[in-house]
């Protein structure tokens, strides 16, 4: 079965315990508004332009036939005239120009996560699906998921947990870890800053705690967002009630990554958002403890 | 009165000052620390007997080496709890370092061409056996001599001996007179501590000066004695099992109540500043049993107080005590001072055992040098000494290929191993030469005394005298022949993108131009060594299976000699680049070449620590001598609570068949502005190569090589 990924990433340390490969799957039905993978929105391939690579040769506005690349600044790329040819990511020495998306099919994607199988051995570590929303390519996922457990890998999946229960459900045997994204309580509020409300999150949440499955639950801190107390006590209030294996991280928003939507040609929602202020989360991660619920697992 | 911090703060701060003198009086240097400071103007100078103005052989070694030992500066410290530093670079004093009398003219052609380091007439670089010394003292090492004497009676053998004796007598003078000097100003001090200091460090050596040292300060202050006297006669800094080697001094020393672990760390703070010899802490002994003990931790806190320039390598090994390798990753984190490095004994041993020899041995070879091992007292290697440079291989190969026509890569492979094979059996001609006549050139007086075998044979270490002779050819630029292979193999074989002739254009161009950048980045973006079954990293493959084929081809049973391949290019990377030109990995002309084993700079996207501690792994020769991970570790990654992380890194890449780790943790940051000015930070030391060195004694290229490495990554 074949997925569409944006990278694999090597060396994950903050997706999981220990050292783990990250396998980051394209498209996701949240487009959260400070997202830093804004790469993995979309499902389909984009074409990434990173002038900072570009030497300004011109190879691909000569063999662009749709007339949609020019010589700017550096070059600039009309994304309504392009129609994703890929003449231009062909002609490109620098990797300047590069398509974002690629398809993979699921026995690929597991040879490539084994790789470093004896580092996740030493290390405690194991591999971690995330995206985009990994379970919007169930049947891929899964398929990665057993590959991995059947060579005795530590698995751990990021998910947004908007997808139907039963799809869930039916991955509960192949993962270890469950690191579940809860960004605001207020279900209208979730809606306004992801698109979706967050009331079968929570529903999924609960079953899933419910079920015994290991959990982190994450919240990302970002400013003017959910960076009161109020906002953090009504999320500390929902997981307070969860039974089981549950462990809560609050997150600090940081602007890394923000020149992926300049090089992808997307809006930037939160563009000049700075880094939330670090004193902010240590006081903020003081909450969860008043609930008697634990940092890390 | 205690105050051993206080005491090691200002041995700190004196430190700085010397190395910051060494720099105004010497300029900068592209090597170790050494401990050595600036001695004074005009005091000696060498006794040339050849015309060419330099000295050659026993008579004039020995007269050089007393003479300067007669008249070598008195140091003391009274914060320091040991007496003597070194200042003179003996060999390095004279004008030439080869004897004309045995010229080896017939290889120099291919010396040149294939632009080999031969090291002919280099010195040093095994290890002595400290323990003999230590079991001996000066005295005894005397008396062994004098065995050996009435043994071996010809003329010449005579002759050898008495030189041996007056060199350690011109060593016992040069401690007297530290004897004295403490004496004398203990006697004018009004302040009863540092009065009660000196009378102690005079007692100390006086009795060590003919006796073999019985306490912890003592066998400390006999070692160094040993590495000054060693350092200055042929810059020696091999080191040995320190924590084995200090433990019975240590143990006997705390069940009779003399010392307690303050003050442990205190001497041992002392001893490494001295010099930063190449020390090994950990690892199994002959029987395959963990030596580490307590002392083993309390160096490693005496570092920690210290933090200066360090060659301290922690051996690890399954026994090895967990807690040695957790403690001294949090020391290499929290210091971020290049230290400790770290050895893998798996490989390292069931390398060596495929020479032919036993476990038991193998264990014995432990970390003493920059990118070495060696048996103590042992074996004669010629480690880190004689190095081919295949960036320059591949050059002479290539443009070999373009002149004979119808090029590919498949002719290009012929005429590369064919240049290879030439260059390898010239380096290995070198050694031949220089074991032939070394004797007659630079006769190892100083690391004869803790050989076994010199005084037994009657003859020197060089010539015969050894045990074992394991001689090291290491390759340097492995990653840019590799990439130059895989790039004309992707570009132009399979995707056509473009010719031999558009690529041999742009080398002999440089690259200049639009045209010439566009072909420079297409190669450069190729597959390359370091990324996991690349084509890169078949080539690289390809490279050492023929080069450990060669080397090991070099190897005379009959003569007992045993040639071993590594890949390593200590800070010979820039003077190698300097030699060849544009090369098809889209490398510039004359820039220097990649380091040792590593894959160049920027090889992969992510991951970079595994996929180095991954191909370095897999490129290992697998003979006994070292490939090792030069690893730029990322400062905001190498954290306190990632040190369990780097541990698992660090044990994996030997599970995998590594056999040395050299870690660097620079702040980008610091590091520039280091380079700006680097007086404003006298204290930043990085690891270079296999060594660490202060970054404001660097040269100005040496520097640019450093941040280049960081800024890549």
């Amino acid at each position: 079965m074949k997925g569409t990924i944006t990278a694999i990433q090597r060396m994950s340390i903050h997706d999981g315990p220990g050292i783990r490969s990250t396998l980051f799957l394209k498209g996701c039905n949240l487009h959260c508004a400070w997202c830093h993978n804004p790469e993995t929105w979309s499902s389909s391939p984009q074409i990434q332009y990173i002038s900072s690579k570009c030497i300004c040769c011109g190879s691909c506005i000569a063999v662009c036939r749709e007339q949609a690349l020019s010589f700017g600044h550096k070059v600039v790329i009309d994304r309504e005239r392009c129609t994703y040819c890929g003449k231009c990511i062909d002609a490109c020495t620098t990797n300047a120009m590069m398509w974002i998306g690629r398809e993979i099919d699921s026995k690929e994607a597991i040879d490539k996560l084994l790789l470093d199988r004896c580092f996740y051995k030493n290390s405690g570590g194991g591999i971690t699906l995330s995206g985009g929303e990994p379970l919007l390519q169930a049947e891929f996922s899964r398929e990665v998921l057993l590959g991995c457990m059947n060579e005795g890998i530590h698995t751990a999946i990021e998910t947004n947990l908007t997808t139907p229960w039963n799809i869930i459900q039916s991955l509960l045997p192949l993962v270890c870890l469950w690191m579940c994204d809860l960004k605001i309580a207020n279900s209208e509020k979730h809606r306004y800053w992801t698109g979706i409300g967050n009331k079968r999150i929570i529903e999924n949440l609960k079953r899933l705690a419910t079920e015994g499955s290991n959990i982190i639950v994450r919240t990302p801190i970002i400013p003017g967002v959910n960076d009161t107390e109020k906002d953090v006590d009504a999320l500390c209030k929902i997981i307070a009630e969860l039974e089981g294996n549950v462990a809560y991280e609050l997150l600090g928003f940081h602007a890394l990554g923000f020149e992926k939507f300049e090089n992808l040609g997307m809006i930037n929602p939160m563009k000049g958002k700075t880094s939330l202020n670090p004193e902010i989360l240590s006081h903020l991660k003081q909450i969860p403890n008043r609930f008697g619920i634990k940092q890390k697992l | 009165m205690k105050n051993y911090d206080e005491r090691i703060a200002r041995l700190r701060a004196r430190k700085l000052e010397q190395t910051q003198e060494k720099i105004e009086v010497e300029g900068t240097l592209d090597e170790d620390d050494y401990g050595r400071i600036v001695p004074p103007k005009g005091l000696w100078h060498i006794h040339p007997n050849n015309p060419d103005g330099s000295f050659y052989g026993y008579d004039a070694w020995a007269e050089n080496f007393c003479s300067l030992m007669n008249i070598h500066p008195v140091y003391i410290d009274p914060d320091d709890a040991f007496a003597g530093r070194w200042m003179y670079f003996m060999s390095k004093m004279r004008p030439n370092k080869w004897n004309p009398d045995y010229p080896y003219d017939h290889l120099k052609a291919n010396i040149n061409k294939y632009d080999i380091i031969c090291g002919i007439g280099d010195d040093a670089h095994f290890a002595p056996d400290y323990e003999m010394g230590l079991r001996l003292g000066w005295g005894g090492l005397i008396s062994r001599i004098q065995h050996w004497k009435k043994i071996n009676n010809t003329p010449e053998q005579q002759h050898f001996y008495n030189l041996h004796i007056q060199a350690i007598q011109a060593i016992q003078g040069w401690i007297s007179r530290h004897v004295e000097e403490a004496r004398n100003r203990a006697k004018i001090c009004d302040d009863l501590d540092i009065r009660t200091r000196l009378t102690e460090l005079a007692d100390v050596n006086e009795r060590i000066i003919n006796n073999p040292p019985e306490t912890l300060r003592e066998a400390c202050q006999w070692i160094i004695w040993y590495h000054l006297a060693s350092r200055t006669y042929n810059r020696d800094g091999a080191g040995g099992q320190i924590d084995s080697l200090l433990r019975p001094f240590y143990e006997k020393d705390k069940a009779a109540g003399i010392i307690d672990d303050e003050t442990t760390i205190y001497y041992l703070a002392c001893f490494l500043i001295n010099d930063p010899v190449y020390w090994q802490l950990g690892g199994p002994d002959k029987f395959g049993n963990d030596q580490t003990s307590q002392i083993s931790f309390l160096i490693l806190e005496a570092a920690d107080r210290i933090n200066t320039s360090l060659n301290i390598t922690v051996r690890v090994h399954e026994g090895l005590d967990p807690k040695l390798l957790h403690k001294s990753v949090e020391y290499l984190v929290k210091n971020k001072n290049g230290w400790p490095r770290f050895s893998g004994d798996k490989a390292l041993v069931e390398g060596f055992m495929r020479n032919g020899f036993s476990a038991e041995l193998a264990r014995q070879r432990i970390a003493v040098g920059c990118n070495w091992m060696s048996l103590p007292g042992l074996e004669y290697t010629m480690n880190d000494l004689v190095k081919v440079n295949m960036a320059r291989v591949f050059e002479v190969a290539y443009y070999e290929t373009i002149a004979t026509g119808n090029p590919s890569t498949k002719r290009l492979w012929e005429h590369f191993a064919r240049h290879l094979k030439i260059a390898v059996h010239t380096a290995a001609e070198g050694i031949r030469h220089h074991l032939k006549y070394q004797k007659y050139n630079e006769p190892e007086l100083l690391l004869n005394l803790l050989s076994h075998g010199p005084f037994e044979k009657g003859t020197d270490v060089s010539s015969g005298g050894a045990e074992y002779y394991n001689l090291a050819i290491d390759g340097a630029g492995l990653a840019i022949a590799a990439d130059s292979f895989s790039a004309l193999e992707q570009r132009i074989e399979h995707e056509k993108r473009l010719t031999w002739e558009q690529i041999t254009e742009a080398l002999q161009n440089d690259f200049t131009g639009t045209e010439g950048e566009k072909i420079r980045q297409l190669l450069r973006n190729s597959e390359r060594y370091g990324s996991e079954n690349s084509i890169g990293e078949q080539w690289a493959l390809r490279i050492r299976d023929e080069f450990v084929t060669l080397v090991r081809q070099e190897s005379e049973p009959k003569l007992d000699r045993c040639f071993i391949p590594g890949f390593f290019s200590w800070a010979n990377t820039i003077g190698f680049g300097r030699s060849v030109g544009a090369t098809p990995d889209g490398r510039h002309a004359g820039t220097p070449i990649s380091h040792g084993a590593n894959p160049s700079p920027g090889f992969v996207t992510d991951g970079a620590s595994l996929s180095l501690a991954t191909a370095i792994a897999r490129i290992q020769p697998g003979y006994g001598n070292t490939a090792p991970m030069q690893w730029e570790l990322d400062p905001t990654f190498a954290q306190e609570e990632n040190v369990a992380l780097i541990e698992s890194i660090i044990k994996t890449h030997f599970e995998m068949g590594g056999t040395l780790i050299n870690v660097n943790i620079m702040d980008k940051q610091k590091v520039l502005e280091a380079h700006k000015d680097p007086s404003k930070y006298p204290d930043l030391v990085v690891r270079v190569t296999g060594f660490t060195a202060y970054f404001a004694m660097l040269s100005p290229e040496f520097r640019q090589l450093v941040v280049d490495r960081i800024l890549e990554n």
